[in-house]
């Protein structure tokens, strides 16, 4: 169980990343929204998004190694979802694949969808590649979520450490107990691990709010006030979701 | 897989799921805050770290297959079922932001399936066994397991429907592939999800949240409510399996003139066919009858109760 | 003056019944230093959680620097005391230690760019540098300890209420943490089995055998009445002379 995606980013000094948090969540989200709303078929307005996606890659000196690694695992899961398309879409067929055939519509559409997946893929994974889970937290904050989902996060987040732990340290355990077991053994042991995970969750939970009132606590959770936003900042996310919400509605009126 | 990632969702669907999921999770705040007052904050922490390990845990099922839990219903147990949603949410919303597991675009539809549908659903069959069948130690497992087999088919056909809506794939191709596929995980589910409240049921019981026992007149209206809708469920399976023109006919004694209907085997030609479709009508009917059985049976039970 | 801590007839049995307190009385004078000892099972931790209402007593009372400890004055009471539980997981519950540390102030009250001024103070002034970005886990062991007292010392409490504060720690971190805690001001109860960071950190002792305090009185009576520890399980240390710790171990020098 690696967890690393939630401690690893940049720690280069960029315009994104020094942007605050909230800036760089929207942005994202612009864009990956953007072009997830292309219709089918807008070939060039999403080679214009995935140029605007490249810029902002190179703005936020995020190495490029960094982001191909981060997109492999994602991207192979679309890959594998757009390559079903191929043969479900009805269309004269173009080449057949032992019973099934791949029209010229289906080729399009796997095209088309793959490519709307990555370019926004990759808009999300420049931003967890410059912004760590705090921030995130805080931004979800500043963006007005409800109160009770940031809190699950924030207290969530060093919960789930603590759970980790204690889940593996379960697992090891058991697996000494369980040394030669078979598959019904095992799927027992980690229900009985679950369960137990579950409770120590739960009891962790009610010890983090004895701390949390004996500092004061009285119902909500107070929070460190937000970055300001500058306004270079606030000028370029302006002009970025402009651009993104006229290239995407651009292709939708053409279609 | 569960979450939909970007690029596969059309315009018009991810700006309906998110609007619908909005909504959704308004009405779960509201409702989650007097149910908290006396858990706490930290609760929904604990829950959220639970739900994403649990997540991440291989449960085998021999013949090197294995399952995984979804979590939706077991944490509706423990917590009811607008928290739940809430913690559902929350996983759902990092897992997108941080994991790319599921687009960002896409997370109207991936909240509104695992969060709102998944989790209210399943809870919804939860709560119809035990007021069916009683609160005992082993029908609660029961109901769970039943529970969250439901919830994982439920995500499953939401999420071909918004695939089909969306023009991204066919209707019955999706149904069968993500359906069929979230139904075989729904097995997995429900087992995981009724072996572990087992478990905490006998451990800590104090964790899972109560279910107030329905009165005469709640378990009379879920009676009802059941048997109408397996009725319905059976006409509708018999309207979808007869021929075309048996289903005009029938359409058109109703007066339904126009109706570009839906037949199981051939895939859409635009998206607005299935809303005019009879299977579609028949699934909206046996939901509608389930929900206002529901409401119904509810307030009365709350009347009784005094609560 | 009156005393700071006030504690009378302090009782209290957990939900299955057993008794943990039974009639405790003893007072804390302002800027004592006083080790509540005793075994696994003599009702240390429970005793200190009533000191800042957590617990609610079965009966007896508890004061704090003048307030009754009752529902309405918890909150004046928790300003006042500090309370730095068993484990210091418990009370890192945030994202990043800065949060974690800003949060009490934050909660009674105190503005943004304050509590965070406060926060880097403390934590500067406990040794903890270039770390405030960090979540708990990325600290050792030892550092955890440091962070956890942050978390409490930043609020200024008049009684710093610690639960084991050696706990786990190798021999290099206790005695950085004994030596740290001798330099504060503040009045201190400290409960702990640990013979010698009794001895390191305070002149008192106040013995704990099954939920009732069976002596109090200078931590050098105590330490050296060999029957009294074997008595009430607190083992006396291995110690070549055959005799337990005096008050000024070679070691560690206490700040006068």
């Amino acid at each position: 169980m690696s967890f690393h995606h939630l401690d690893q980013y940049a720690t280069v000094s960029s315009p994104v990343t020094r942007a605050t948090p909230t800036a760089r969540v929207l942005a994202a989200t612009a864009i990956a929204v953007g072009t997830a709303a292309l219709p089918l078929g807008a070939w060039e307005h999403l080679g214009i998004l995935a140029g605007l996606v490249v810029l902002v890659a190179a703005a936020a000196h995020v190495p490029a190694s960094l982001i191909l690694r981060r997109l492999a695992g994602p991207f192979v899961f679309v890959l594998a979802a757009s390559t079903g398309l191929l043969f479900l879409v009805p269309g004269t067929p173009l080449i057949h694949v032992g019973p099934f055939g791949i029209s010229d519509a289906g080729l399009q559409r796997f095209g088309f969808v793959l490519g709307r997946a990555s370019v926004a893929l990759t808009a999300a994974v420049i931003l967890v590649s410059t912004t760590s889970f705090p921030e995130l937290v805080q931004a979800l904050r500043q963006l007005r979520l409800p109160g009770a989902v940031t809190t699950a996060l924030g207290l969530g987040y060093r919960l789930l450490y603590l759970l980790v732990d204690e889940l593996e340290r379960l697992q090891r355990a058991a697996r000494s107990r369980n040394a030669g077991g078979g598959t019904t053994r095992r799927r027992r042991l980690l229900v009985g691990i679950t369960a137990a995970g579950l409770a120590r969750a739960f009891s962790r939970g009610e010890r983090t709010h004895r701390a949390m009132l004996a500092r004061g606590f009285v119902g909500d959770l107070p929070s460190l006030a937000p970055k300001s936003w500058d306004l270079g900042t606030a000028l370029t996310l302006a002009v970025l979701i402009v651009v993104v919400i006229a290239i995407t509605l651009s292709a939708h009126v053409r279609s | 897989m569960a979450h939909i990632p970007d690029g596969f969702l059309s315009a018009p669907v991810m700006a309906g799921t998110a609007a619908a999921s909005v909504a959704g999770l308004a009405v779960a705040v509201h409702r989650s805050r007097r149910h908290l007052a006396e858990r706490e904050a930290p609760v929904l922490g604990a829950a959220t770290a639970f739900v994403f390990a649990a997540q991440m845990l291989n449960f085998p099922l021999g013949a090197g297959t294995s399952a995984h839990l979804l979590g939706g219903v077991l944490v509706g147990t423990m917590l009811g079922p607008w928290a739940a949603m809430l913690v559902l949410f929350a996983v759902v919303l990092v897992q997108a932001l941080l994991f790319q597991d599921g687009g960002i675009g896409a997370l109207g539809a991936n909240t509104l399936n695992m969060a709102i549908l998944g989790v209210g659903g399943g809870m919804l069959v939860y709560r119809w066994i035990l007021w069916l069948a009683g609160v005992g130690f082993r029908r609660r497992v029961a109901a769970a397991a039943l529970a969250g087999a439901g919830s994982t088919v439920i995500v499953g056909v939401a999420v071909a429907v918004e695939l089909a809506l969306s023009d991204t794939v066919p209707l019955a191709p999706a149904l069968v592939a993500v359906g069929g596929g979230h139904a075989l995980m729904g097995i997995g589910e429900g087992v995981i999800t009724g072996a572990v409240l087992a478990m905490v049921l006998r451990a800590r019981p104090e964790l899972v949240a109560s279910v107030p026992s329905p009165s005469a007149w709640a378990r009379a209206l879920a009676y009802a409510g059941t048997t109408g809708a397996v009725t319905l469920a059976i006409g509708a399976a018999y309207l979808a399996s007869s021929k075309p023109d048996a289903l005009e006919a029938a359409a058109a004694r109703l007066g339904i003139h126009e109706i570009e209907t839906a037949y199981l085997a051939a895939p859409f030609a635009d998206y607005t066919a299935p809303l005019g479709g009879a299977l579609m009508a028949a699934v909206i009917g046996v939901v509608a009858v389930f929900t206002v059985a529901w409401v119904i049976g509810r307030a009365v039970a709350r009347r009784r109760l005094g609560a | 003056m009156p005393p700071l801590l006030a504690v009378r007839d302090l009782a209290f049995h957990y939900p299955d019944g057993t008794p943990a307190l039974r009639g405790i009385s003893f007072d804390v004078e302002r800027s004592e230093r006083v080790a509540l000892l005793g075994s696994t099972g003599s009702g240390k931790s429970t005793l200190l959680q009533h000191l800042n209402g957590l617990l609610t007593p079965d009966a007896g009372s508890v004061t704090v620097a003048g307030f009754a400890v009752a529902d309405d004055t918890v909150r004046e009471v928790r300003r006042r005391v500090g309370l730095v539980f068993q484990d210091p997981n418990d009370q890192l519950f945030l994202p990043t230690l800065l949060e974690d540390v800003a949060f009490g102030p934050l909660n009674n009250g105190v503005d943004s760019h304050e509590a965070i001024h406060r926060a880097r103070a403390i934590l500067e002034e406990l040794g903890l540098v270039g770390v405030e970005s960090r979540p708990a886990h990325h600290l050792s062991g030892g550092e955890r300890r440091l962070a956890a007292l942050a978390t409490v010392l930043v609020s200024r409490p008049d009684l710093l209420a610690l639960d084991e504060p050696t706990g786990d720690l190798d021999a290099v971190s206790r005695s950085r943490l004994v030596r740290l805690l001798t330099t504060r001001p503040e009045t201190l109860l400290t409960a702990t089995h640990d013979l010698h960071v009794a001895a390191a950190l305070c002149e008192r002792g106040v013995v704990l055998h099954r939920g009732v305090v069976v002596a109090d009185r200078p931590l050098a009576d105590v330490l050296g009445d060999r029957e009294l520890l074997e008595r009430h399980g607190l083992a006396a240390p291995l110690d070549r002379s055959g005799g337990a710790p005096s008050t000024r171990p070679s070691g560690w020098r206490r700040a006068d």
